[in-house]
């Protein structure tokens, strides 16, 4: 179908474009900082349940952060390189290629993952186990689906509205604390918890937890609530670019309004 | 439907004020234009004529604000997924392409852009590179590229999706004279392939000498259209003789005639030209100098830079 087709080839132009500039992903190289420290102190606390999270947050820190940063900014980018009214005159929907751009980076960002485990491991010398390979494989997979659905809206919705971007940079870590990064959600004050709860990263983080955990009860409709989340990020997001591209061919000019 | 390649009517585009551009602008006011299938038409017309403007319509990448615009039978609006399919843009500037990535992988990333599937893709994109003379470059980075360079490859992205109507705006703007040949000796083979092109450009002998067809637009309203054969007779600016002369006596004569307009000197020494004050007077003009025993002699019609300089005025810089 064409459409894969121009999502594959929007996300090999990423990575084409990312070994050009490795700057963009610096997240790689700060990450592994950003887990030794989150190990070091919960190694001294000892308490094996707030282990995992020394783990994993900061590679889902560093998710957020590069979908966050690369993914909001894609189609202003495109606006600079006067590539994207090339786009839009093309057969093919501006959306597209935004999620497959956006695609890359989630899943070069998702190495984070791999070297957060790696420096548990063989720098700490901490027992990671992973109880139920299948719940992490498949919280793994459906979270960066739902971290590319994310940031599709974003990508579109910074572009909306002027007013959004000038929360990009505010929109870190409060979300870590309503993602259930550092603290699980079940830790905020009870008012706060139905907030957390319409974002993805709050289901994804307790189930990372669950799949560590011995007992890791109602997994499936967890990961369901992640897939439906991201889902309708994805869809949200292509709506948005759309109204983008309307813009663009009303004004001449994708200049916030 | 129609068999035009192009049909244009009543089109206007108004930029609406906005933050940084607090005056509304209108950029096209009503034009028509029509443009025949397997020809090159050429737009002529100062800066902030509005030619871009009506490319971007074209090309589907601006609304118009009022009025229609058809493209290979497809309205511009209605039908813009038919008339993308169908059409290629090439806009003469250094940006455009994804600067930080080869040659090649910009074609690639376009071909798939266009619904070709990779085997296809692969394959338009090597011809297409060998065609614009960049094999050589193919695996250099955009931004290594000289503008020349970058511009065959912005031919190449426009071609990519091997489109019935092609649309340059300014595409040899920075070419060097050979490269200049080079394209309008591409273009002759692209329009020999049944291709049709609309021409925006700023170079007169460059639009007489490709083009079967001109329209000069300024400040978004249609001056003329006509073909380039016929363009100095579309005025009513004067014929002219050109011819050698050894004395002044038949200069005083002819300025004496109320046969001419004025007699000038050209750029070779004892050649002179002569501009008739209407065609009737000029076969009498011809035959005065005979008379005179004068017998180098040449007729010609205004050149497409002189109805265009008569057509748009001495502006200057004033836009
Ligand atoms: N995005 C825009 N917003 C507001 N005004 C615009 C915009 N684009 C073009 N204009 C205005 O519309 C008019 C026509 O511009 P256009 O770019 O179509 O001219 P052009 O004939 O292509 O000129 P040039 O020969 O310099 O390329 C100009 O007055 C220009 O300032
Ligand atoms: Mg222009």
């Amino acid at each position: 179908m064409n459409i894969l087709r121009v999502i594959a080839a929007s996300c090999r132009m990423q990575v084409a474009e990312t070994r050009r500039v490795p700057a963009q992903m610096l997240i790689l190289a700060t990450s592994p900082l950003f887990a030794a420290m989150f190990l070091s102190v919960m190694k001294r606390n000892g308490d094996p349940t707030v282990l995992t999270n020394a783990v994993f947050a900061p590679a889902l820190i560093s998710l957020w952060f590069m979908s966050l940063d690369l993914g909001g900014g894609m189609i202003s980018n495109e606006r600079w390189q006067a590539t994207l009214e090339g786009l839009i005159g093309s057969p093919s929907r501006l959306g597209a290629v935004v999620f497959g751009r956006i695609i890359a980076v989630v899943g070069l960002a998702a190495l984070t993952f791999v070297e957060s485990y790696v420096m548990a491991r063989l720098v700490f010398r901490m027992d990671v186990r992973i109880v139920h390979p299948l719940v992490f494989v498949l919280t793994l997979v459906v979270t960066l689906f739902a971290m590319a659905g994310t940031a599709t809206a974003l990508a579109g919705l910074f572009v909306l509205s002027r007013n959004v971007l000038l929360f990009q940079n505010s929109m870190t870590y409060p979300f870590y604390i309503l993602g259930g990064v550092l603290v699980p959600v079940s830790l905020l004050p009870f008012w706060a918890q139905p907030v957390t709860r319409v974002f993805f990263l709050s289901w994804s983080s307790d189930l990372v937890r669950a799949s560590m955990r011995t007992d890791a009860p109602g997994w499936a409709w967890q990961l369901a609530v992640v897939a439906v989340l991201g889902a309708a990020g994805l869809v949200g997001g292509l709506v948005l670019i759309e109204r983008v591209v309307r813009r663009v061919t009303a004004t001449g000019s994708a200049a916030m309004a | 439907m129609t068999d035009l390649a192009v049909e244009v009517r009543g089109l206007r585009r108004v930029y609406q004020a906005r933050r940084g551009a607090p005056e509304a602008r209108t950029a096209l006011d009503g034009i028509d234009l029509d443009v025949v299938p397997g020809q090159i038409h050429g737009l002529l017309g100062p800066n902030g004529a509005g030619k871009t403007t009506l490319v971007k319509i074209l090309s589907t990448v601006l609304l118009p604000t009022e009025g229609t615009a058809r493209v290979l039978g497809y309205d511009v609006v209605e039908h813009r997924q038919d008339v993308r399919t169908r059409i290629g843009t090439v806009f003469g500037s250094e940006r455009g392409l994804y600067a930080r990535v080869s040659v090649r992988r910009n074609l690639l990333f376009w071909a798939s852009l266009y619904g070709l599937s990779g085997r296809v893709g692969r394959h338009r994109t090597e011809q297409l590179i060998e065609r614009v003379g960049l094999a050589e470059r193919a695996d250099d980075r955009v931004e290594e590229l000289s503008k020349g360079m970058v511009q065959r490859v912005h031919l190449a992205r426009g071609l990519i999706g091997d489109p019935r109507m092609v649309f340059l705006d300014e595409p040899t703007t920075g070419l060097d004279p050979v490269a200049a040949l080079d394209f309008r000796a591409l273009l002759g083979e692209l329009l020999a392939e049944g291709r049709t092109f609309l021409l925006t450009t700023h170079d007169l002998d460059e639009a007489a000498a490709l083009c079967a067809e001109v329209t000069v637009i300024d400040r978004g309203t249609l001056l003329m259209t006509s073909n380039v054969r016929d363009v100095g007779r579309r005025l009513a600016a004067p014929d002219r003789v050109d011819f050698d002369a050894e004395d002044n006596m038949v200069l005083e004569k002819l300025r004496g005639s109320g046969l001419v307009n004025g007699v000038s000197e050209l750029d070779k020494p004892g050649r002179y030209r002569a501009e008739a004050t209407s065609k009737e007077s000029l076969t009498s003009v011809i035959r005065l100098l005979a008379d005179e025993g004068i017998t180098s002699l040449s007729t010609s019609p205004p050149t497409l830079e002189e109805v265009y300089l008569q057509l748009v005025g001495d502006r200057g810089m004033a836009v």
